[in-house]
């Protein structure tokens, strides 16, 4: 059950990765539509993080491609937000609030210039969006998991992008801040924004998206929540192992040298 | 005394060139080495400090004397070899990280003192100056050493301020700085390079054995006073500093002495005044602190008591009552009695305790405080009534006027506690 669109926002084109040898994502092959809160759901170890990974060049594939906004990668860098996992950074690092989000205006920024007074105003505006104002001078290490989530999404909203590759954004979250962060996520896809978020809960997920891509080392489904959130599609995500691709998976690793890489 | 005058009014030039130098050395390790303390990078600034002592001894032999550009050079490259080699070993081996650094570390000290050794035994007179390369001798520097070193260290100063929000950005979240095409690959390259560099300034002054403690310690001892990054930069470099001039005074009074030893053991010295007493995380601090608690402690029991007394209809208390109410505690009770009475809060009339007006309004805070948390646990938690005292007990010094406000929103003003006790407020006083 996958659903393909005219002119997508981001299009993955036989994507097969693999971490060493060991495929972790067989054959992905979507295209998303613009303006939609959207859900990667699949169970632990699917590739779900792999695949976003993939989608902002951290991982190179071994084989496929991935276009956005109909080009790669690259070209359109600055349009583009990523926001890692929550435990990926070491939060006892010397920075405040404002510090980290000012980090979002990097990427426009360039190499060699700091940023100022323009840059400040709008991490301020972005730290107030996520209801993070009385926070600004805090050191990171004594936020709580939840507003440490918000504090990386306000360093999202700072890039100013048109689409967001948030890698499980609720995760360890207190539910105030869920129904916070989701109200802006929605907010901006209402605004035409393209939102992408790595999600574990298949009961929130009902509520949250608009379009649902599920995962489970190869894609088994992508398309209009009303779609593809049946039993069937659930149970073919969520249901055991796959054993033949798993044992296919083991075959490869157990290979002197990866048969995979042309 | 008169060394002492004479070494810090720097009237001697060659003094003076040496004081400049150490401090730009300082600046510029102190400034590498906290990023890599803050990277977890700490042993490898270990190894390749060990690493380039065979490329110092390769330098001395192709120049045939002591000639400062062919030992920086070798120093750069041997310790340049010895990085590569550590990210190359990681890459393709499964050995874990700690490994690698320690048998490359080993393994290239060895070798460089197999060779030194062994200049040693060829009789060049020159060689003499080859072993201030172990610990380091900031004496020995001469000035055209001193341009070359002091050189070096200013473009690692420059281009790490230059670089800082990239650096930052590498330590912090190098996968967010990669989604942002920032070339992290390549900035981490180049701060390998720094981090060579600032290894080779300090072969000289402090050697190669001790300068890993150059480039770490200052960030570590800088981290107990600051939490953000630029603060942290400066106050590394201050320590790196002092410590660099302190030794090299040591040097300059006792000329046997090394550079490096000395200047470690004044670095050591300030990290363990920091590790004591720096606020928040200094252990003095923190002793001082939780004494100061503790004493709050016995105050709040004792206006407690003597409140309980006022409940029961009792105006005051004798001191035998209290020490009965408390056994083992006659010290503490007689601090919190002087301490009280002192704030006004109770009078004692000769062997005779009672509380005073505003005493009386703080004792019935606390009991206020400790009736409402066992109301709380009681009716929210459903902890039954006979298991609430113990945490009222310690949670009555801790909760502030907002958190009260909040539980009695909670609890919809109550009048009693589950064991039937009033909660007493300012208008049901007993006074």
């Amino acid at each position: 059950m996958i659903t393909q669109v005219e002119n997508p926002v981001l299009e993955i084109h036989d994507l097969t990765v693999s971490y060493d040898q060991t495929p972790v994502l067989w054959n992905v092959d979507f295209s998303l539509p613009a303006g939609k809160l959207i859900g990667i759901l699949g169970p632990n170890g699917a590739g779900k993080s792999t695949l976003i990974k993939a989608i902002m060049g951290l991982i190179s594939p071994t084989s496929g491609y991935v276009k956005i906004f109909d080009k790669p990668l690259n070209d359109v860098r600055a349009r583009i937000s990523y926001v890692p996992q929550r435990e990926s950074v070491d939060w006892n690092f010397p920075a405040s609030v404002l510090d980290v989000v000012l980090m979002g205006t990097y990427g426009k920024l360039g190499l060699f210039k700091r940023p100022g007074k323009k840059e400040k105003d709008l991490a301020l505006e972005c730290l107030e969006q996520v209801g993070m104002s009385g926070f600004v001078k805090r050191q990171i290490s004594e936020l709580s998991g939840g507003q440490q989530q918000r504090v990386f999404i306000a360093r999202a909203l700072a890039q100013q992008a048109d689409l967001y590759l948030m890698d499980e954004p609720f995760a360890g979250v207190d539910m105030a801040t869920e129904t916070a962060i989701f109200q802006l996520l929605r907010d901006m896809a209402a605004s035409g924004k393209t939102v992408l978020v790595v999600h574990h809960d298949i009961h929130s997920a009902m509520n949250f998206f608009d379009w649902v891509i599920m995962l489970n080392l190869h894609l088994v489904a992508s398309g209009p929540k009303e779609l593809v959130m049946t039993e069937d599609l659930l149970r073919k995500t969520y249901g055991g192992k796959l054993n033949l691709l798993t044992k296919v998976t083991d075959l490869i690793s157990k290979k002197e040298f990866n048969p995979l890489k042309s | 005394m008169d060394d002492f005058i004479y070494f810090f009014t720097f009237q001697d030039p060659s003094v003076a060139w040496v004081v400049i130098g150490i401090t730009l050395l300082g600046i510029g390790s102190a400034y590498v080495g906290t990023f890599s303390f803050l990277d977890k990078k700490a042993l490898l600034g270990d190894a390749i400090s060990h690493a380039v002592l065979p490329g110092i001894c390769m330098g001395f032999i192709l120049a045939g004397e002591k000639n400062p550009i062919y030992i920086v050079t070798g120093a750069f490259l041997s310790g340049a070899f010895a990085t590569f080699l550590s990210s190359w070993l990681k890459k393709n081996t499964k050995l874990s990280e700690d490994s690698i650094i320690a048998t490359i570390l080993s393994v290239f000290f060895g070798v460089g003192i197999v060779m030194l050794t062994a200049l040693q035994k060829s009789g060049n007179p020159e060689i003499a100056g080859l072993n201030s390369f172990i610990f380091g001798n900031a004496i020995g520097i001469s000035e055209s050493d001193l341009l070359i070193y002091g050189g070096l260290s200013l473009t690692i100063i420059l281009v790490l301020t230059l670089l800082l929000k990239e650096f930052r950005l590498m330590v912090f979240d190098p996968s967010f700085g990669k989604a942002i095409g920032f070339p992290i690959e390549s900035i981490r390259f180049l701060f390998n390079v720094l981090m060579i560099l600032a290894v080779v300034i300090g072969i000289q002054a402090i050697g190669v054995v001790l300068m890993a403690a150059l480039l770490i310690t200052p960030g570590a001892a800088a981290r107990f006073w600051t939490d953000r990054l630029n603060p942290l930069l400066i106050l590394a470099a201050l320590f790196s500093v002092i410590s660099g001039i302190l030794g090299t005074y040591i040097s300059f009074v006792l000329p046997q002495m090394p550079t490096g030893p000395w200047v470690v053991v004044f670095l050591s010295l300030i990290a363990l005044i920091s590790f004591l007493i720096s606020p928040k995380s200094g252990i003095i601090f923190r002793f001082l602190s939780r004494k100061k608690y503790l004493r709050k402690t016995h105050r709040d029991h004792l206006l407690k008591a003597l409140y309980k007394a006022l409940e029961e209809g009792r105006k005051s208390m004798t001191i035998e009552e209290i020490y009965e109410l408390y056994p083992y505690q006659k010290k503490e009770i007689n601090q919190s009695i002087i301490d009280l009475q002192k704030s006004k809060y109770i009078v004692q009339s000769q062997n005779s305790i009672s509380l005073q007006e505003p005493g009386v309004s703080e004792a019935m805070r606390i009991v206020r405080l400790h009736r409402l948390w066992e109301l709380y646990l009681n009716e929210s938690l459903k902890i039954a009534p006979d298991h609430v005292h113990e945490s009222a007990e310690q949670m009555e010094h801790l909760l502030t006027p907002e958190l009260e406000a909040l539980l009695e929103k909670r609890l919809n003003f109550p009048s009693l506690d589950p064991h039937q006790e009033t909660i007493p407020r300012e208008k049901n006083d007993l006074r």
